[in-house]
């Protein structure tokens, strides 16, 4: 069950036929711990997904699961309808895991190399690095690189495979500002040739900026899904702020619709689930109101709203 | 696996000074050092002392190869080698292999040098055996390096094959000759697989505490296949927990 009596909409569109991923009925548990509860999900070709959650929510299992290097207790995972093994070994799918995994004692392009050389049809090196923004840094070694590039050779190596499903796990994690925006300027070369992307991301402004579509989880389940709008308007509610001489915390709190309440100074910021309402009667109280803003809560608000109750859905036994 | 896989594996290995000396320089200068201090021209005692230090460099650069896992198993590598179309069977033979590539230049170095500074002169069978011959025979010791690589991490890795390494060319007979060696000492040594290396190319130049190459390569075939199974079994094990 979930808290203040949200709606979840969770996204329908069997496309099953001709999924680029489906998820069906998927569950993994560590000894008491359930990592993955219960996850539908269906990805069409094309799609670029963002895996939003807290730490803990379940999404590196599941991401685990999709690539086939953890075992599903339950459940089953299909990539362009072959196993993720199957879809492994045709070089389907491409994939950033999360931490190191690159050689100290090898350079950038010995590295992507090898990848390249277990694969059947890959893209030649010099592509992928260049496509990755990495091209100059070929024969730099492995620990000679800054923590933003070593991603993007990391991004380089799951390119080689000229995949067609691309799965990143926190693929700007650790990266500076300049780090990331470099990032995603590879990444959108990347799906701007229609290939289907699977992000787990702690920022929300990528998930935002980049993504078609947003699922988020919470306690190994997905509690919401669809695109930013849709789950953006999961959670209703506005936030007013205003000058509003004169008002108290206590005085706010009580007019209609309202849900929280934060004054400093003059200054108060109210949450509210009705502000027509809400703003009608605080002018009428308060006449002297100004400066006043009304703004919708942003993907930020619904993530902290949708994701936040530690105990509601918390599925332990 | 391909060829250019084996290949960069071995380039990465180059670069490492450890691998570089143990495996490729020290052979070498000792083997010219020891020949100037005990041989005194004598023929045999060269010839065991090329033997044994040929046997020293390929093991060392195979123990060295296979135990390299341990580190790509922490960084992670060994999984993002499992997002490609390498399989587990593929893996091992890859890094079994990049280990007997690393053992070639001291097979190589050694005999050359035995045969162009010390003048050690062998039939077409006896170089055949201490080449070709020490370098199948250090199989078990590329699967003994993996199986320590994928038991150990990249801090136990050092005092590991440290001691590995002293009880292989310590007891096994290639630092302290088996021809001094008191009679509880040799039947220690006839435990280890390294004895059976050096077994392998002591035939060829001496005649002297040496066994029949049948016997050597035998008791090799054992050590590969109980490595070998300890490899695969630890291999299926680890992989399964992820």
């Amino acid at each position: 069950m979930l808290p203040g009596g949200i709606v979840v909409i969770v996204n329908e569109t069997g496309i099953s036929a001709g999924a680029a991923v489906m998820l069906a009925g998927l569950r993994k548990s560590y000894g008491d711990v359930h990592a993955v509860a219960g996850v539908d999900l269906t990805i069409a070709p094309g799609e670029v997904v963002a895996l939003l959650g807290p730490n803990g929510a379940g999404k590196s299992t599941t991401v685990d699961m999709l690539l086939g290097l953890t075992k599903p207790d339950a459940g089953t995972v299909t990539v362009f309808g072959a196993s993720p093994h199957e879809a492994v070994a045709r070089g389907t799918i491409g994939a950033m895991l999360q931490g190191g995994a690159l050689l100290d004692d090898a350079t950038v392009g010995e590295t992507v190399a090898m990848v390249a050389s277990l694969h059947r049809s890959p893209l030649p090196v010099a592509e992928a690095l260049r496509r990755s923004g990495v091209g100059e840094l070929a024969n730099r070694r492995c620990n000679k690189l800054s923590g933003g590039q070593k991603q993007r050779v990391r991004f380089a190596v799951a390119l080689v495979s000229d995949p067609d499903l691309l799965v990143l796990d926190e693929p700007t994690a650790a990266m500076d500002v300049q780090g990331r925006r470099e990032f995603w300027k590879a990444m959108r070369g990347f799906t701007n040739t229609g290939r289907t992307v699977v992000f787990a991301t702690h920022y929300l402004e990528e998930a935002e900026n980049y993504a078609d579509r947003v699922v988020l989880m919470r306690a190994g389940q997905i509690v919401a899904d669809g695109s930013v709008a849709e789950v953006t308007s999961l959670v209703a509610g506005r936030v007013i702020r205003a000058a509003v001489p004169g008002a108290t915390q206590s005085a706010l709190t009580m007019m209609v619709g309202v849900t929280e309440v934060e004054v400093r100074a003059n200054q108060a910021v109210i949450s509210t689930n009705d502000s027509d309402k809400t703003l009608r009667e605080l002018l009428a109280t308060y006449p002297q109101a100004h400066d006043i803003e009304v703004t919708a809560v942003g993907l930020e608000g619904a993530f902290l709203s949708l994701t936040s109750d530690e105990n509601a859905g918390a599925d332990r036994s | 696996m391909s060829f250019t896989y084996l290949l960069l594996e071995a380039r990465r290995a180059m670069r490492n000074g450890r691998f570089m000396i143990f495996s490729i320089a020290f052979p070498v200068l000792l083997f010219l050092l020891y020949t100037g201090i005990w041989a005194n021209g004598d023929k045999a005692v060269t010839g065991i002392l090329m033997v044994n230090m040929t046997s020293f460099g390929a093991l060392s650069a195979a123990l060295f190869a296979g135990s390299r896992v341990a580190l790509e198993r922490s960084v992670g590598w060994q999984r993002q080698l499992r997002l490609t179309p390498l399989s587990g069977g593929g893996y091992l033979t890859a890094k079994g292999l990049t280990g007997m590539l690393l053992a070639l230049p001291a097979v190589v170095l050694v005999p050359l040098v035995g045969v162009a500074v010390e003048g050690v002169s062998l039939d077409a069978a006896g170089w055949l055996r201490v080449t070709i011959g020490i370098w199948l025979a250090v199989i078990p010791f590329a699967l003994i390096g993996l199986l320590i690589g994928q038991v150990g991490t990249p801090d136990s890795m050092q005092p590991i094959m440290s001691l590995t390494m002293m009880t292989m060319s310590m007891l096994g007979g290639v630092f302290i000759p088996i021809d001094s060696m008191p009679d509880w000492l040799l039947k220690i040594a006839h435990v280890l697989p390294s004895y059976w290396l050096g077994q392998v190319g002591r035939g060829a130049v001496t005649s002297d505490l040496s066994v029949n190459l049948g016997q050597a390569v035998l008791v090799l075939g054992v050590w590969t296949a109980v490595v070998g199974l300890g490899v695969v079994r630890r291999f299926r094990r680890d992989s399964a927990r992820v």
